[in-house]
């Protein structure tokens, strides 16, 4: 890419190359990186209404469950379609952990927390062995288990079965009380805090050492094994991580919420998150939090019609068949024509 | 009481089978697994119900296998075979979306109700065989699966064309090279899986209830199986579809708290066991 090209670009088109591409202007990337989360930060709250406020966290909610599902599935090829499970489930943990074992609300998230962590250990250590299609069928199965699971009648005492659980939230999480949390204006700050640091951790781990490895062993998972390299840990450190993002997302939701219901631990959630992140674009981590701002407004667009499940089949068959790139890759690559575009007139000139 | 639960779910089974071979059947020749096919196989129990309706059950196990080979060969042309240069996973997740569409259809005809379907006069009573008393449908159930799955046998292993879907399943690239067309074998095994839920879907109607989330219910099941009977294995699928149902029942009777839970149960088993499931399926990457 030429240099005299980036002055030129918009901070947003810095932005997406500060996570989707590469960069050649790295103070100056910085620099329009921080006015856009600033300005992000701020502006909504100030211009946006409350409904849309509501609608912007739900998607920025999904946008991070959408990231989870994009980062497995450009760095190691695997695609989660049990993601809901762990976004509903630390949901409900905590809802559990609030009404039934009267935890404060910091040692709730914790316990929550730590309890998805460990299941996606577990999880994760019997499945990221198995072949890619493998590994879908069994996070369809496992999604399903948990979700059937929380319906058992055995069980309707502690997950309320079909009702679902209100929060009852006494105390404060991090100086945040029950209705700053309820709060949408206040709660976009921490849900945009959320989701850039979640982007910020992902994009990190992709262009670091780990990130390569997933991608070589998404390449060729025999010749990393006979190079001498370790394929499984990378893989399943990479599952673990990518639920970590999932939980916090599913915290975040109850917290905002105030209730969990089992429909947010469905496949319909699921397939979702991965539409969301399709539609964004699967590499980088602009992409999928982009597409689950766009899919949290489609929703409400068609949802009142019945359309969202029917729409949501069509937008996996429209992006994997013709984007396969996402809105961001697609956005980037018209950029990228526009700008050698414009430095080849400057040289002929 | 044994005999019961053999019985039970022999006749589970036998619905299984038919849809998990179809799964194998496909994924052996084309390397996608397709989470269409419980859509599939919720068309054919609702178009079974429709038909039903009008000509009677035995007219709709005629026709729907029929009309659901010819989307079998639609799903063929528009759908695997453009795709073919693309990597499997990506096609798998086509064909979900594809079944997620197909089943918002199907709903949005027939509505969010559960329907159901009478079994014909002469399967509706039930036989004392050794003093137990068991229904007609559920044995006419158990001689489809198992004739189904006889046949299936004798085909792959007695025609020629059985011996190219087993010669392109076992490898793909010589199977080419000596002059196998791989994509003619695959519009066949395409409409014969989809022909296959078909049966399958009819069949259901009067064992288990029409309701929208069956595909989901269903496609769920298969995959289990499919990964149990280790992927693209067609006797694993059968062997495994088999295990599932005996689980599946004796589940519902011993521990009925958690019967749910047990297919899921007996698959993180098997995955600590035998990561690449029971049989000898195409070790692949």
């Amino acid at each position: 890419m030429n240099d005299r090209t980036t002055t030129a670009e918009s901070p947003r088109a810095a932005a997406i190359g500060a996570f989707g591409g590469q960069s050649s202007r790295m103070p100056l990337t910085i620099v329009a990186v921080a006015i856009v989360f600033v300005v992000g930060a701020v502006a909504p709250t100030r211009f946006a209404g409350d409904f849309v406020l509501r609608l912007a966290n739900e998607g920025l909610l999904l946008g991070m469950l959408a990231l989870s599902v994009a980062f497995l599935m450009s760095q190691a090829g695997l695609v989660a379609l049990g993601a809901a499970s762990v976004y509903g489930g630390a949901g409900l943990l905590f809802a559990i952990a609030m009404s039934q074992w009267d935890l404060t609300p910091m040692s709730a998230v914790c316990a929550s927390f730590l309890i998805i962590v460990v299941y996606a250990t577990v999880l994760g250590a019997l499945i990221v062995r198995t072949n890619p299609l493998a590994f879908m069928m069994l996070t369809l199965a496992a999604g399903e288990m948990i979700s059937h699971g929380v319906m058992l009648e055995g069980l309707r005492d502690y997950t309320g079965g079909a009702d679902g659980l209100v929060v009852n939230f006494k105390g404060s999480i991090l100086g945040m009380e029950a209705a700053d949390f309820a709060n949408p204006a206040r709660f976009w700050l921490v849900a945009w805090v959320a989701a850039w640091l979640a982007g910020l951790a992902l994009w990190t781990v992709g262009r670091s050492r780990l990130g390569a490895i997933l991608r070589a062993v998404r390449e060729n998972e025999e010749r990393m094994r006979f190079s001498g390299f370790d394929t499984y840990l990378p893989r399943l450190i990479a599952y673990v991580l990518v639920n970590v993002v999932a939980a916090v997302s599913g915290l975040l939701h109850v917290l905002n919420a105030g209730f969990v219901s089992p429909e947010s631990l469905g496949l319909s959630v699921s397939t979702n998150a991965l539409v969301a992140a399709l539609m964004g674009g699967i590499a980088g981590s602009v992409g999928p939090i982009l597409g689950g701002l766009i899919f949290s407004f489609a929703q409400d667009e068609f949802g009142a019609r019945g359309l969202t499940q029917l729409l949501t089949g069509i937008a996996i068959v429209l992006f994997i068949v013709v984007f396969p790139r996402g809105v961001v890759g697609g956005l980037w690559s018209v950029v990228q024509l526009q700008a050698r575009a414009l430095s080849g007139r400057r040289e002929t000139s | 009481m044994i005999a019961l639960l053999i019985a039970n779910s022999l006749a589970l089974a036998s619905l299984l089978i038919m849809l998990a071979s179809g799964l194998a059947l496909i994924y052996g020749l084309r390397d996608v697994i397709n989470f269409g096919h419980g859509a599939i196989y919720m068309l054919g129990a609702y178009l079974g119900y429709t038909v039903a309706l009008v000509g009677g059950f035995w007219l709709a196990l005629v026709v729907v296998p029929i009309l659901l080979a010819f989307l079998g060969i639609a799903f063929e042309y528009l759908a695997l075979r453009p795709l073919q240069s693309r990597s499997h996973i990506e096609v798998a997740l086509v064909t979900l979306g594809l079944g997620i569409i197909l089943g918002q259809i199907i709903i949005f005809f027939y509505g969010g109700v559960a329907r159901s379907v009478d079994a014909p006069e002469v399967l509706s009573g039930s036989v004392t065989v050794m003093n137990l008393s068991y229904p007609v449908y559920r044995i006419f159930l158990i001689v489809m699966g198992l004739g189904s799955c006889a046949l299936l046998a004798l085909w792959l292993r007695f025609t020629s064309s059985g011996l190219y879907v087993r010669a392109v399943s076992q490898d793909p690239s010589v199977a080419r090279m000596m002059g196998i067309n791989a994509d003619r074998l695959s519009l066949l095994v395409t409409s014969l899986s989809a022909a296959f839920a078909g049966i399958a879907g009819v069949l259901a109607g009067p064992y288990l209830s029409i309701d929208p989330g069956m595909d989901v219910t269903m496609i769920v099941n298969c995959l289990i199986i499919v990964v149990i009977g280790g992927t693209g294995s067609i006797g694993g699928a059968i062997v495994a579809a088999l295990l599932f149902g005996l689980v599946q029942v004796a589940g519902s009777v011993f521990l009925p708290n958690i019967a749910a839970l047990v297919p899921y149960i007996l698959l993180m088993a098997v995955l600590l066991i035998a990561p690449r499931g029971i049989g000898r399926g195409r070790v692949l990457n």
